[in-house]
């Protein structure tokens, strides 16, 4: 499960939560000092620590902030973090932050550009990183499918792919194509990581990714789906404010737990 | 950069219309979409906002805070990769354009640096203190300063005042902020000049309260230092408690 301030102390004092590993924005995390950085260190004690990234912004024609990578990549020894995942998006522009997820045009030329500044991140931080797939809320001049545009990017690369069943979802309710086709076309081999997570309606026609609800049933089935195809790897329940009671998160994660032990070994279990 | 013109300019306008909201045009883009994303941007700022300065946010009226909100975005090419420390940026943005002169509210610079501070300090890495004892000689003896406190200096005593009050009270006020070395609190206390003066004097030149008295006493001619080191002696006892001070350094053998 995602660790954020707002249910630490079912992590670290009441041990309500009790995941097997945590996900983090490095971006939240890194030269924190006082209470919050105490608390940290006793989470990365703890819990296995995986970095999921916001602002690396690998998906725009910004120089790549050098410096703060070096930062994540102390913060990735000295947290002894297994995985560095980050988005397929771009978050900034014209040197200016935008904090959040902006959609990258589906091009042959964003491909190439993709695929260079990804193997740019994973030569400098010497490990693989695993690329998500992102919620978006309008097309962009696409020239290509998105999943088109995901497997070349891959291939290319050879980076991992976070699949986010949730946004596959959402992204199939907004761009109306099917996501059971859509999963079946992905480069499953290359799957690293899952995500799961709730989402919210937010007219007739578009559904926004806000990590603020529960997961709703036809995402559970089309996660389902998808983990019949797979191999055994790690899943993560997205949950970002709005917090509902621990039960309630137990209760999300025991749900994802039963579906995973229908087709993966026991010791592989949801966090 | 391997982009084309064409997809760079794209990515170029679906920025400039999420931190403007003015209109763009992209080939097959929605409406409903694109606002969607103006309208994620700016909450996203705003909150981050209104988190960091709920004084602020409430004294200032609805549209002068959008106002900020808004130019901010617009304008301001944000730096920090790290979003909790974009407030800093706000508060270099609005002193720069002078809104305080603009709105006629001299406050609003002291106010808005206060409330930052507040964050700065809670957050900032962790400094390891010089190593220390209790027990001392408060007169002689090396104090020994916590290190993580920022000493900032007002124009407006927005941390004794709301800000109707501050206004009407201009002059010289010291701030010292600081995080408590156990519960890791954010502490402020408000210093007189002399409080200052002796700070500094502990800080940065590991001076004792007598040198510091006698310097004084040289420098003004006084007849007396004992009422000042009086004084002084209060101040570092009191703050000793409070735990801006923590000790006195070992003797050098
Ligand atoms: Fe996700």
């Amino acid at each position: 499960m995602g660790f954020r301030r707002d249910i630490a102390d079912a992590f670290l004092k009441t041990n309500e939560i009790n995941p097997d590993f945590v996900e983090v924005a490095p971006e939240n995390w890194i030269n924190m000092g006082g209470y919050w950085g105490a608390q940290f260190k006793e989470v990365s004690h703890r819990f296995p620590v995986f970095l999921h990234g916001l602002s690396l912004s690998i998906g725009s024609p910004d120089e790549l902030d050098l410096a703060f990578l070096r930062q994540v990549k102390n913060f990735i020894a000295e947290h002894d973090v297994r995985v560095y995942s980050e988005h397929l998006s771009f978050a900034k522009m014209d040197n200016a932050h935008l904090y959040d997820l902006l959609p990258i045009p589906f091009r042959e030329d964003s491909v190439k550009h993709l695929v260079a500044r990804i193997k740019q991140v994973q030569d400098f931080l010497e490990m693989p990183i695993a690329i998500e797939n992102v919620s978006y809320y309008t097309p962009v001049a696409a020239q290509m499918t998105e999943s088109e545009f995901i497997n070349q990017i891959v291939s290319q690369s050879g980076c991992n792919l976070l699949l986010d069943v949730n946004n596959v979802y959402v992204n199939a309710f907004n761009h109306h194509y099917d996501p059971y086709e859509f999963i079946s076309g992905m480069p499953l081999d290359r799957v690293a990581y899952i995500h799961m997570a709730g989402h919210e309606q937010v007219s007739p026609t578009l559904i926004v990714d806000t990590h603020g609800e529960a997961i709703i049933d036809p995402v559970y089935d089309l996660f389902d789906f998808t983990v019949a195809k797979l191999k055994p790897v790690p899943v993560l329940l997205e949950r970002d404010f709005n917090f509902p009671e621990i039960r309630m998160l137990n209760h999300e994660m025991n749900q994802l737990r039963s579906i995973v032990n229908k087709y993966w070994i026991k010791d592989v279990v949801p966090a | 950069m391997l982009y084309q013109p064409d997809t760079y300019k794209i990515e170029q306008d679906l920025s400039r219309f999420g931190r403007t909201g003015n209109d763009i045009f992209i080939p097959g883009a929605t409406e409903e979409g694109l606002r969607q994303y103006r309208r994620l941007l700016r909450n996203n700022i705003n909150n981050t906002m209104v988190q960091a300065f709920p004084i602020s946010r409430q004294v200032l009226p609805d549209d002068e805070w959008n106002e900020l909100i808004n130019l901010f975005f617009a304008d301001h090419d944000a730096k920090t990769a790290q979003i909790w420390k974009l407030p800093a940026e706000f508060v270099t943005f609005v002193k720069e354009k002078d809104y305080a002169t603009l709105w006629s509210k001299p406050w609003l610079n002291d106010l808005l640096y206060f409330e930052w501070i507040e964050i700065e300090v809670y957050t900032m890495p962790d400094i390891e203190a010089e190593p220390f004892t209790l027990q001392g000689d408060i007169r002689n003896g090396t104090i020994v300063v916590n290190p993580e406190y920022r000493l900032i200096p007002l124009r407006y005593p927005v941390h004794l005042y709301a800000v109707e009050e501050a206004k009407n009270h201009p002059g010289d006020y010291f701030m010292m902020v600081y995080r408590h070395p156990e519960t890791r609190e954010v502490l402020f206390a408000d210093l007189s000049a002399l409080d200052t003066f002796t700070f500094e004097n502990i800080a940065h030149e590991q001076l004792s309260l007598s040198d510091i008295a006698a310097g004084l006493k040289l420098q003004f001619a006084l007849s007396d230092q004992h009422p000042l080191l009086t004084n002084m002696i209060a101040f570092v006892q009191e703050m000793m408690a409070q735990k801006l001070f923590l000790g006195y350094a070992e003797e050098r053998k």
